[in-house]
C-alpha cells in the first residue's frame, strides 16, 4: 500500500471562514485527524483510500485520495434539519435521538429584519405556537402562545417562559436578535418537565452567541429601515361627511327633535363655527368674511338640508397626520475568536426605530460579552454579561389614537389662522400632532443579565456543571402633561407629572451533575441530577404632583402640589430539584426520563411541593435490519411518544393564598384599609398533563424531512378565578377548580427541493398547527354544567331557550354572539311589518325603511337579546406558515409567509365611525352606499347620527361588523447578495461582504376590513403593524 | 427547604395579620366607607333617583341612561348590579365579626365603631331591598368559597326589614353620644335617627306597618332635633365644596380631590365648548367653567314646577337658551347646578358630597309622619318653605287640607328641596305616585313590577338560585 502525506484547508461554504474541529477519518480505519485554529490538516493516507470529512452541523463528504497531496474541502451547512442538534433543557441532543417535541427556528429568520422584539421571529416559523402582532409600537413583544395556552380565565395571557442563556425570564424583551446563536421551543410535557414549575406553556430557549476558537473575527451590520402604514381606513371625505352628518341628524331628529339644534352647533357638521381660535370645525355657512378661504384649499357646498345656503370646510386627512414614514437604524459591531485556552464572543448593538405613529419610537443599546477559559483539561468556566438599555415613547391611548383621533371629522381644525394648532374636538378624540406633542413621557429600562459557571469533569464520563446569575431591570417612567387646550376653549394648565422607578432583581443559582457512559458502544446513557435555586425581589416607587408653573420642565422637582406617593415591595422564591435519563440502544430505541421537585413560595400553606415528571421513547426504524425491505424512497423514520406532567404558577401573585387586606384609600383624610381578597391556603401547583405522539420522517435521502406530532393537553387544577354570586361581595375567588384540554396536531415539512450542487438551491419549509381547546370540569355552582356567565339566547336546535357562551363544561373558550343582519328594509312599508325591537332606546320602537331587518331567532315577532346568534371565536384554529429560499451563487432570495385561520374579530372601530357611535367622529366611505331613499336596495343601513339613540342598527352588535380574521402574510421578502471576495475588497480589509434588501409585513391577504388582522376578538382600535422595507449590509474585516 | 418557601409579604397585609388592634379597626371602618363611596358616586343615583320625572335627554348621547327616566330597564339593562353593595356589607360584617374581640383603651371608640358598622349594614340594605325587593340576607363576611353562604337564595323583604330595623336599634344603642363627628361623613347617632325615621315610613306606607310604624319614624325624627342641626339660610350653602358638613347635614358621603372620582352630576353639567356663545351672560356666569357632558338633564316636567321666587331653583339647576339676530330665544339645554363642584386648572371637578341625610329632610319627614297619623304637618312644610321663598314666603305659606292634599304637597315640597339628591324615586314609590308624575309609566298603571329594578343576566346567571321579580 502506497501511502503518501496529504494536506489542505477546510472552509465554510457560506461564510468562507477557515473551518477548525473537522474530523478527517481514513474510511473504514480509526486513523485520522483534526483541523486546526487555521482550518488546516496534515494526515497520512493510502492513495485507494477514501477521506471522510464530518462535523456537527455539516454535511458529511468523502473524498478518494488518488495521487492528491492537497485536498482542500468547502463544507456545507447540514440541511437535514432531522440531523440538527437541540438544547434541550440543561443539555442538547440530536434530534436523531431526540423523542420529545422541540422546534428550532431557523437562523435565517432571524438573518435580514432588524426585529425591535426578537420574538417576532417565532412568527409563522415554527409549529405549535401562535404568534400574533397585537401592537405595532417599536420593541412591543407579540403574543405568544403555545398549543392554546393552559387558563381559562386569560388564554392570551399564558405566555412560556422564557431561559435566556440559562436564566429564567417572563419575556424576551429587549434581546438583541443579533446576539442569537439559537432559540428553540420545547413543547411537550416530557421536555419541559424538567424545568416543572412554570413550564406548562412552554419553554422558550435562546442561546447568544459564544466564541470558537479560531482567527479573531471582527464583524459589522448595518441595517436602515423605512416603515410605513401597510394599510388606511376608507374614510370618507369633508364633503362626504357634512352630507351624510347633517341628514343623519336631521333623521335622528325625527323621532328626537331636541337633537337638531346639533346642526347650528359647533361641531364637525354643525355651522356654528367660526375662523376663530374659539371653535374646533372649519364647517360654517359661506359669508363675505371667511369666503377669501375658498382661495386657501377650502372648499365648498350646498347645505343638504337647505341647498339655498353654501357650506365651506377644510378637508383634512388624519391618517395622513398621524401617521408618516418611520426610520429604524441598526448597527452592530460584533468580535470574536480566541486560542486553545480562551475564547470571547462580544456584541455592541444600537437600534434606533421611529414608529409609523408620529412621536412614537424604541431605541435600544445593547452590550454582550461572553468568556470561555479552560482551565485545564478537567475544568472550565465561563461568564456572560449582557446588558441592555431600552428607552421608549408611545401613544398615550391606542383608543383615542388609532380608533377616535384617525377618524377625527376631516372638517376638523388642524391649524388655526394664526397657524397654530388646534386640538381638535378634545383630547381624546384630537388633533394628534397637538395632542401627542404636548404628552412628555420618558421611558427607560435597563436589563442587566451577569452570569457565571463551570464544567468540572470530576471523573471519566462525570461532570459537574455549577452557575449562578443575577438578573437585574430597573425602569424608569416620567410622564408630563404640558398644558394643554382640551377643547378650543378648555385650557388645563394643571400640567400632571408622575414618575415611577422600580427595581426587580432575580438570583440564580444552579448544580447539574452528568453522568455519560456507553456499554459496548450500544447501551448509550446519559444521568443528570441537579437543583436549582430562584429568588425574586422587586421594589417600586411612585409619586405624582400637578400645578408646575412651567412647560419647561417635565420633572417632579417643578410640581407646585404633590398628589400621590408610593412604594411596595414582593418577593418570591422557589425551589427544585431535577434528575433526568436519556438512555438509547444503538440509536435504535430512545428513552428519556425526567422528574422534577419543585416548591414555591406563593402557594398555600400546605401545598408548597408538586412532583412533575416526564417520560418519552423513540424507535428509530431506519435502524433496524428490516428497514431494507421497505422502499428506499423513506429514507429514515423515527417514532415516538411521550407523557409529562408540568406545573403552572402563572397568574398568582406572589402572595395569593394568604388574602390580602390593601392600604392606600382614603376617606376624609383617614387612611382606610380594604379587604380586596380572600385567604385560600388550598391553593396548590397547576398541572398540565400532556400526551405527544409523533414521528420524524426523512424522504428521499433526507432531502425531504417531516416533523409530525398529535398532543392533548389536560390542565387540571386550573389557577381560575371563580366568578362568584355577587351576594358574596366579591366578584371572584382564585381556586384550583377547572379542568381544560387542548387537542392539537403540528407538521414542520423542509424539503430541499434542487439541490446545492446543481449550483441553484431551493428549499422550502412548510409549518401549520392545529389546536381546539375544550373546558372539561368547572367549579361545583348550581348551573347546567357549571355555566359562569354566558348569555340567555333561544336555540333553535332543541327549540328552547338556553344559556349559550360564557365558561360552561363541554365548551369552549372565546365565543362571541351578536344580533344577525339580515338585510335592509327597502321601505316604510316593508319596515312596518318588522317584529317589535326591544333595542331601539326610547318607548317608541316604530321602524322604518333603511333600518336593519334582524333575525328574529324564537320567532316571537319580538326582536329582544334572546335573538343574538353564535358568531365565531376569537381563537384561530390553524396557523402556520411557508418559508421558501433560493440560492444561486452569491445570490439569494428568502420568501416567508404565515397565516392565521378560523378566528372572528369585532370591528368595533369600524362600527363606529358608521353608527357615528362617538357623536362626532368621521365616517367611512361604506355610508355612502347606505340607505337614502324609499326603495333603496342595500346592505347599509341608514346613516342616522348616533345610531344608538335613533335605530340602534349596529350598537347592540350586528353581525355585519363581525368579520372573519382569516389572512396570509407576506411576512418577508428578502434579496441577498454574498458579494465575491474580490481582490479590492481585501485590499481594504474587508471580507465577507453580504449585502441584501428585505421587504417585511409587505401585504395581509384579508378580508378583514380594519387595520391589522391578527387579534381576534373586539378591535377598538390597534396601533397598525406596520410594512417596513429594508436594506442592510454585513461585513467581516 | 419549606422554610425557605414562607415568605410573608410586606407591602399589604395577610389575613391573618389584620384585625388586631384598635388602629386596624378604624382602618377597616374607613375602608367600608371607601367602598360605599365608589357606590354613591353613580349608583346611589341610579337607584334612588334616576327613574323619576327629574331627568330627561341632554345635549349628549344619553349612553342607555334613558333607560332609567323612560322605564324601560330590562333584563339586559337592569341598572347596577348589587355585587359592590355586599362588598359593603362584607366590609361592615368583618368589623362586626372582629373588632368586638380587640382590645380598645376606650370602650365607647369600639361601640362607636361597632354602631357605624350596623348602621351601614342597615343603610345599604335599605337600598337593596327598595331596589329589588327581596334580597340575599347576608350577616357574616364572605371569607372562603363553597357550600350555602356562596349560593343565597333570595330572603323575603319583610324579613330583610326585620334585620334593617334591628341594626338600626344595635347602632343606636351602641353610639354613646348624639353629637356628630367632624365632616359628619360618617355615621352618627342623629344620622342614624334620619335612618330610622325613613326605614319607619316606608314599612308604614309599603308594608302595612300602619300608624305604629309612622309613630316609631315620627319619635325617631324628633329625636334628630335634639342634636347639632338647622337649615343654613342660603339653600346653595348647603352643597358647596367649600362648606362640607355643614349644619343642615346629617350624613353626607365625603368627596375630595386627590381622594375619590367624581360624582354623578359629572354627566349633568354641560363641557365648555358646547356652552352656546349666543346666550346670556347670567347663564355663561351661572355656568362657569363647563365640564363633564350633558348626557342627561333636568327635565321639562321638573323645571317647570319651580316658581321664579323659589331660591331653590337657580341653585337646582340653569335653562340654557340661545338668541337669534332678532333676539328670539330657543331653548338649548338645562344643566343642573347643585353639585357644580369647582374650578381647578381649567378644568371642573364634581367632588360635592353626595347628602344621604340632611335637616330639610328631617323636617318633611316629619310632616309625612304626622301627616299618616293625622297630626298637622305644616309647621315643618313651612320651615321649609320659609327658607325657600325668602321674602316672598308669605305668598307661599302652606295651610293643612286633607290628609291626601296634604301628601300631595309633601311630595311636590320633597321635589323642589330634593330634586337630584338621589331621593325622587323611592318618594314617589312610598307616596305611592310612581305611576302618576312620571311620564313615561303614565299608561303603564297596573304593572306594579315597574316599582322594583329587575335583577340583571349576570347576576342570575352566576347563581341559579336567584330569581327574576315576576313582571320582568
Amino acid at each position: 500500500q502506497e501511502r503518501h502525506v496529504i494536506s489542505g484547508a477546510v472552509t465554510d461554504g457560506e461564510s468562507g471562514e477557515p473551518l477548525p474541529g473537522v474530523t478527517i477519518l481514513v474510511k473504514g480505519t480509526t486513523e485520522g485527524t483534526t483541523t486546526d485554529f487555521e482550518g488546516k490538516y496534515k494526515l497520512e493516507a493510502p492513495s485507494e483510500g477514501v477521506l471522510v470529512f464530518s462535523a456537527i452541523g455539516y454535511q458529511s463528504q468523502e473524498v478518494s485520495v488518488g495521487d492528491q497531496s492537497m485536498i482542500n474541502i468547502t463544507m456545507s451547512v447540514d440541511v437535514t434539519k432531522l440531523d440538527e442538534v437541540v438544547v434541550i433543557g440543561y443539555g442538547t441532543q440530536s434530534r436523531e435521538t431526540l423523542t420529545t417535541s422541540v422546534s428550532k427556528v431557523d437562523q435565517k429568520v432571524l438573518e435580514n429584519v432588524p426585529y425591535t422584539n426578537a420574538a417576532s421571529a417565532l412568527q409563522g416559523s415554527i409549529s405549535g405556537v401562535r404568534v400574533q402582532n397585537t401592537s405595532g409600537q417599536p420593541g412591543a413583544s407579540p403574543r405568544i402562545i403555545l398549543r392554546g395556552g393552559t387558563s381559562i380565565n386569560n388564554p392570551n395571557g399564558s405566555t412560556p417562559l422564557y431561559i435566556i442563556d440559562g436564566v429564567f425570564r417572563s419575556q424576551m424583551d429587549d434581546v438583541n436578535p443579533d446576539d442569537i446563536e439559537s432559540m428553540q421551543v420545547l413543547k411537550d410535557a416530557a421536555a419541559t418537565a424538567i424545568y416543572g414549575s412554570r413550564a406548562s406553556n412552554g419553554v422558550v430557549i435562546i442561546n447568544t452567541k459564544t466564541g470558537e476558537a479560531g482567527k479573531t473575527r471582527i464583524s459589522y451590520k448595518y441595517n436602515l429601515a423605512f416603515s410605513e402604514l401597510q394599510k388606511r381606513y376608507d374614510l370618507a371625505s369633508a364633503r362626504d361627511f357634512i352630507y351624510f352628518n347633517r341628514l343623519g341628524l336631521a333623521a335622528t331628529g325625527e323621532k328626537h327633535p331636541e337633537r337638531l339644534s346639533r346642526l347650528d352647533l359647533a361641531t364637525g357638521s354643525g355651522i356654528g363655527n367660526d375662523l376663530s381660535n374659539s371653535t374646533s370645525f372649519t364647517t360654517q355657512y359661506l359669508t363675505p368674511e371667511n369666503e377669501h378661504k375658498l382661495k386657501e384649499g377650502w372648499e365648498s357646498m350646498p347645505d343638504p338640508l337647505d341647498p339655498t345656503k353654501t357650506i365651506i370646510f377644510k378637508d383634512t386627512d388624519w391618517q395622513d397626520v398621524l401617521f408618516r414614514t418611520g426610520v429604524t437604524q441598526n448597527h452592530y459591531l460584533s468580535a470574536s475568536g480566541g486560542g486553545q485556552k480562551a475564547t470571547f464572543d462580544l456584541g455592541v448593538g444600537y437600534l434606533n426605530s421611529e414608529g409609523i405613529a408620529i412621536h412614537t419610537g424604541y431605541k435600544r443599546f445593547t452590550a454582550r460579552l461572553n468568556g470561555d477559559l479552560k482551565i485545564n483539561n478537567q475544568l472550565s468556566v465561563y461568564g456572560k454579561i449582557n446588558f441592555t438599555n431600552s428607552s421608549n415613547t408611545q401613544v398615550f391611548s391606542e383608543n383615542q389614537l388609532f380608533q377616535r383621533s384617525l377618524a377625527l371629522p376631516p372638517t376638523a381644525k388642524y391649524q388655526y389662522e394664526d397657524g397654530t394648532f388646534a386640538p381638535g374636538q378634545n383630547r381624546g378624540i384630537g388633533n394628534p400632532a397637538y395632542h401627542l406633542e404636548k404628552a412628555k413621557a420618558f421611558h427607560n429600562t435597563n436589563r442587566l443579565t451577569m452570569s457565571v459557571g463551570g464544567n468540572w469533569e470530576i471523573a471519566k464520563g462525570l461532570s459537574f456543571e455549577p452557575s449562578a446569575s443575577l438578573y437585574a431591570v430597573q425602569a424608569i417612567n416620567n410622564n408630563f402633561q404640558e398644558a394643554y387646550y382640551n377643547t378650543p376653549t378648555q385650557f388645563i394648565d394643571s400640567r400632571n407629572a408622575s414618575a415611577s422607578h422600580s427595581t426587580y432583581w432575580q438570583k440564580q443559582f444552579d448544580g447539574i451533575f452528568t453522568y455519560n457512559t456507553s456499554l459496548n458502544n450500544l447501551h448509550n446513557v446519559q444521568l443528570k441530577a441537579g437543583a436549582t435555586y430562584q429568588d425574586r425581589k422587586n421594589y417600586s416607587l411612585s409619586a405624582a404632583g400637578r400645578g408646575a408653573a412651567t412647560d419647561n420642565v417635565p420633572t417632579l422637582n417643578a410640581a407646585a402640589e404633590p398628589t400621590s406617593v408610593s412604594s411596595s415591595t414582593s418577593q418570591f422564591r422557589t425551589i427544585g430539584f431535577f434528575g433526568r435519563v436519556l438512555y438509547d440502544f444503538d440509536q435504535k430505541y430512545l428513552l428519556s426520563a425526567n422528574l422534577r421537585y419543585d416548591g414555591a413560595s406563593n402557594l398555600g400553606d400546605n401545598n408548597k411541593w408538586g412532583v412533575f415528571p416526564g417520560i418519552s421513547v423513540g424507535w428509530n426504524l431506519h435502524r433496524e435490519n428490516f428497514w431494507e425491505a421497505i422502499p428506499k424512497q423513506v429514507s429514515r423514520l423515527k417514532i415516538r411518544a411521550s407523557y409529562g406532567v408540568n406545573g403552572n404558577l402563572s397568574g398568582l401573585n406572589d402572595f395569593h393564598a394568604q388574602g390580602a387586606y390593601t392600604a392606600g384609600t382614603r376617606y376624609n383624610g383617614n387612611a382606610a384599609i380594604q379587604n380586596n381578597r380572600m385567604a385560600n391556603q388550598d391553593l396548590q401547583w397547576e398541572e398540565s398533563r400532556t400526551f405527544d405522539l409523533g414521528f420524524d420522517m426523512g424522504l428521499f435521502n433526507d432531502r425531504v424531512s417531516v416533523i409530525f406530532d398529535y398532543y392533548r393537553r389536560k390542565t387540571n387544577n386550573l389557577l381560575t378565578d371563580l366568578s362568584l354570586p355577587y351576594s358574596t361581595g366579591f366578584s371572584s375567588i382564585l381556586t384550583n377548580l377547572g379542568t381544560l384540554e387542548n387537542k392539537g396536531v403540528e407538521l414542520e415539512i423542509s424539503a430541499n427541493m434542487i439541490q446545492a450542487n446543481s449550483g441553484f438551491q431551493w428549499d422550502v419549509s412548510v409549518n401549520a398547527s392545529r389546536n381546539k381547546n375544550k373546558i372539561l370540569k368547572l367549579p361545583e355552582n348550581d348551573n347546567e354544567n357549571n355555566r359562569i356567565g354566558g348569555i340567555y339566547v333561544y336555540d333553535r336546535g332543541s327549540g328552547e331557550y338556553v344559556w349559550k357562551g360564557g365558561l360552561q363544561e363541554g365548551g369552549t373558550l372565546g365565543e362571541m354572539y351578536a344580533y344577525k343582519h339580515l338585510g335592509v328594509y327597502a321601505t316604510d312599508q316593508e319596515a312596518a311589518e318588522a317584529p317589535v325591537d326591544m333595542l331601539v332606546a326610547g318607548s317608541d320602537k316604530s321602524k322604518f325603511g333603511g333600518d336593519v331587518n334582524w333575525l328574529d331567532v324564537d320567532a316571537n315577532d319580538t326582536i329582544d337579546t334572546r335573538d343574538r346568534v353564535y358568531m365565531g371565536n376569537i381563537y384561530p384554529k390553524w396557523t402556520g406558515g411557508i418559508s421558501n429560499s433560493f440560492a444561486y451563487k452569491g445570490l439569494s432570495l428568502m420568501i416567508r409567509m404565515d397565516f392565521a385561520v378560523g378566528h372572528t374579530i369585532y370591528n368595533l372601530s369600524r362600527a363606529t365611525f358608521n353608527g357615528q357611535y362617538q357623536g362626532d367622529i368621521g365616517i367611512t366611505n361604506e355610508v355612502l352606499n347606505s340607505w337614502q331613499n324609499q326603495g333603496d336596495v342595500t346592505d347599509i343601513p341608514r346613516y342616522y347620527w348616533a345610531d344608538q339613540l335613533a335605530q340602534n342598527n349596529s350598537f347592540r352588535g350586528s353581525s355585519f361588523y363581525y368579520e372573519k380574521g382569516d389572512y396570509l402574510a407576506l411576512r418577508e421578502v428578502t434579496l441577498s447578495y454574498q458579494v465575491p471576495n474580490f481582490p479590492w475588497i481585501k485590499r481594504i480589509g474587508m471580507q465577507n461582504l453580504r449585502v441584501y434588501a428585505t421587504g417585511s409585513n409587505l401585504h395581509y391577504f384579508t378580508s378583514y376590513k380594519g387595520l391589522l388582522p391578527e387579534d381576534g376578538g373586539t378591535d377598538s382600535g390597534r396601533y397598525p403593524y406596520p410594512r417596513t422595507f429594508t436594506m442592510g449590509l454585513n461585513v467581516s474585516f | 427547604c419549606t422554610q425557605d418557601l414562607e415568605l410573608s409579604p410586606v407591602s399589604s397585609m395577610t389575613v391573618n395579620s389584620f384585625w388586631k388592634t384598635e388602629d386596624d379597626a378604624k382602618g377597616g371602618l374607613y375602608g367600608m366607607y371607601g367602598r360605599f363611596r365608589d357606590q354613591a358616586a353613580n349608583n346611589l343615583y341610579f337607584w334612588g333617583g334616576a327613574r323619576s320625572e327629574e331627568l330627561s335627554y341632554g345635549l349628549q348621547a344619553s349612553e342607555g341612561r334613558e333607560r332609567y327616566f323612560e322605564n324601560t330597564l330590562d333584563v339586559n339593562y337592569a341598572g347596577p348590579n348589587w355585587l359592590r353593595l355586599y362588598t359593603v356589607i362584607h366590609d361592615a360584617n368583618l368589623i362586626l365579626k372582629y373588632v368586638p374581640a380587640i382590645n380598645f383603651v376606650n370602650e365607647e371608640d369600639k361601640n362607636e365603631i361597632l354602631a357605624q358598622a350596623y348602621a351601614m349594614r342597615a343603610y345599604v340594605y335599605f337600598i337593596m331591598s327598595r331596589t329589588w325587593g327581596d334580597v340575599p340576607l347576608s350577616l357574616e363576611p364572605t371569607e372562603g368559597y363553597g357550600g350555602e353562604s356562596t349560593f343565597r337564595a333570595r330572603t323575603s323583604v319583610e324579613e330583610v326589614f326585620a334585620q334593617i330595623k334591628s341594626d338600626i336599634d344595635q347602632a343606636l344603642t351602641l353610639f354613646p353620644g348624639n353629637a356628630f363627628p367632624s365632616g359628619r361623613s360618617i355615621w352618627s347617632k342623629p344620622a342614624v335617627n334620619a335612618l330610622k325615621g325613613e326605614v319607619y315610613l316606608w314599612t308604614a306606607k309599603r308594608m302595612n306597618g300602619g300608624s305604629a310604624d309612622l309613630t316609631a319614624a315620627l319619635n325617631a325624627l324628633k329625636e334628630v332635633q335634639n342634636a347639632d342641626v338647622a337649615l343654613l339660610e342660603d339653600f346653595d350653602r348647603v352643597f358647596r365644596y367649600d362648606n362640607k358638613g355643614n349644619q343642615e347635614v346629617l350624613m353626607a358621603v365625603h368627596f375630595e380631590d386627590l381622594e375619590s372620582g367624581s360624582n354623578y352630576n359629572n354627566s349633568m353639567y354641560i363641557r365648555g365648548d358646547q356652552i352656546p356663545v349666543n346666550t346670556t351672560e347670567e347663564v355663561k356666569a351661572m355656568l362657569g367653567t363647563g365640564g363633564g357632558l350633558n348626557r342627561w338633564a333636568p327635565s321639562e316636567e321638573l323645571r317647570n314646577q319651580f316658581v321664579e321666587e323659589d331660591q331653590r331653583k337657580d341653585v337646582t339647576f340653569v335653562e340654557v337658551y340661545t338668541y337669534d339676530e332678532g333676539n328670539n330665544a330657543s331653548y338649548y339645554a338645562s344643566a343642573v347646578l347643585k353639585f357644580r363642584g369647582f374650578e381647578d386648572a381649567g378644568a371642573r371637578k364634581f367632588m360635592d358630597d353626595v347628602i344621604l341625610y340632611r335637616y330639610a329632610d328631617v323636617l318633611l319627614m316629619m310632616a309625612e309622619a304626622k301627616n299618616g297619623l293625622n297630626q298637622d304637618p305644616s309647621a315643618e312644610i313651612n320651615e321649609v318653605r320659609q327658607r325657600a321663598y325668602g321674602d316672598d314666603f308669605d305668598a307661599h305659606v302652606f295651610t293643612g287640607g286633607t290628609q291626601a292634599e296634604n301628601d300631595v304637597a309633601i311630595l311636590k315640597e320633597r321635589l323642589l328641596e330634593f330634586a337630584f339628591e338621589g331621593k325622587r324615586w323611592w318618594d314617589l314609590v312610598r307616596f305611592g305616585k310612581a305611576f302618576e308624575r312620571v311620564p313615561s309609566l303614565q299608561n303603564r298603571s297596573g304593572q306594579e313590577h315597574l316599582l322594583l329594578f329587575p335583577i340583571s343576566e349576570s347576576t342570575m346567571s352566576l347563581n341559579s338560585k336567584i330569581t327574576q321579580n315576576p313582571g320582568y
